[in-house]
């Protein structure tokens, strides 16, 4: 990544101003102007550096305060179809295949739902279970969250 | 906190398609049939209840350097806990750090420019804690089907089961 476009994404990753002109502060910052901003982070965009550029919300707001890994034990020959058949669906906002540890942990899918509470997570299980016609997983409960930060944090001299 | 079909509309609007645009207001209020002010007013008044946390760049790991990621779980007993996950956030490339109701209780992800640097990181928590393999486990990723962290906001009267 380009140094100048580094310099963007790490003024920005704490948000949009909620202002008037949005982009202003960060032109002024750059000694440049919004609309090239604007242009730069689109290109970013089209270009796979940024994933997507949008809000993140806090889903506790709306009532989703139970979140769950639900590991799958899934046949190594099932591994992709199941994957893509829980990555489509609208619960799921995580799927991952990860390399198991022989004896200590060998459900191997993982994916992360969200829900009003731990019946409601129970029930998503099911109803996954039910659609890859498997029913061997762990539904690990969130009882805690010691730290939640974006994956990438940016720490460039702006 | 009380959100109209509006603030809902104007939530998955924000998440699933923010126009990068000089006065992105402006254009998400023609989507919505509002004024540009009317947007900002909601977004400033989302963002003071703390629904809407932040508008910014989600950035892609493997396209600034850090291109190893696994998860960490450890059996702790429960009364050291607390200290364990304390330990676990001062690294850096810790994102996530959740305590789950099983006997491997505390579950992170770690982020590195690679796998050694990866396994050394683990190899010091195991080290500095007393907790090693098997009761520290690690799980690196083999493949990502998804991640896609967007809600629906479905309005009280919606099926909210699977929905959200």
């Amino acid at each position: 990544m380009e140094p100048a476009d580094a310099r963007l994404l790490t003024l920005l990753q704490d948000g949009l101003p909620l202002e008037e002109d949005p982009f202003a502060r960060t032109a002024a910052a750059l000694g440049t102007s919004p609309e090239t901003v604007v242009q730069r982070l689109r290109a970013l965009v089209a270009g796979g550096a940024v994933r997507r550029f949008g809000a993140r919300i806090d889903q506790r707001r709306l009532g989703l305060v139970a979140n769950a890994v639900i590991a799958w034990r899934v046949p190594e020959n099932r591994i992709e179809a199941v994957g893509e058949l829980f990555a489509a669906r609208p619960e799921v906002t995580h799927c991952y295949e990860r390399l198991g540890v022989s004896g200590a942990w060998e459900h191997t899918l993982f994916v992360v739902v969200h829900a009003p509470d731990p019946a409601t997570v129970e029930r998503m299980a099911d109803a996954l279970g039910e659609a890859a016609g498997l029913d061997d997983r762990v539904v690990l409960l969130s009882t805690a969250e010691y730290k939640r930060r974006p994956t990438v944090w940016l720490e460039v001299e702006t | 906190m009380s959100l109209d079909p509006v603030d809902r509309r104007l939530l998955e609007a924000l998440q699933d398609d923010f126009p990068l645009e000089r006065d992105p207001w402006t254009a998400l209020g023609r989507r919505l049939g509002l004024g540009g002010p009317e947007v900002l007013d909601r977004c400033r008044r989302l963002a003071a209840d703390g629904v809407l946390r932040m508008i910014g760049p989600v950035i892609e790991a493997r396209q600034v350097g850090l291109s190893a990621s696994t998860l960490v779980a450890m059996r702790v007993p429960p009364e050291r806990l607390e200290a364990t996950a304390a330990l676990v956030n001062t690294y850096r490339g810790v994102s996530h750090n959740y305590r789950r109701d099983h006997n491997y209780a505390l579950w992170f992800t770690l982020a590195a420019p690679d796998r050694a640097q990866l396994e050394a990181i683990v190899a010091e928590i195991g080290a500095r804690t007393g907790i090693v393999p098997p009761d520290l486990i690690e799980l690196p990723t083999v493949r990502r089907f998804k991640i896609d962290v967007r809600f629906r906001c479905p309005g009280p009267e919606e099926a909210i089961d699977g929905a959200c």
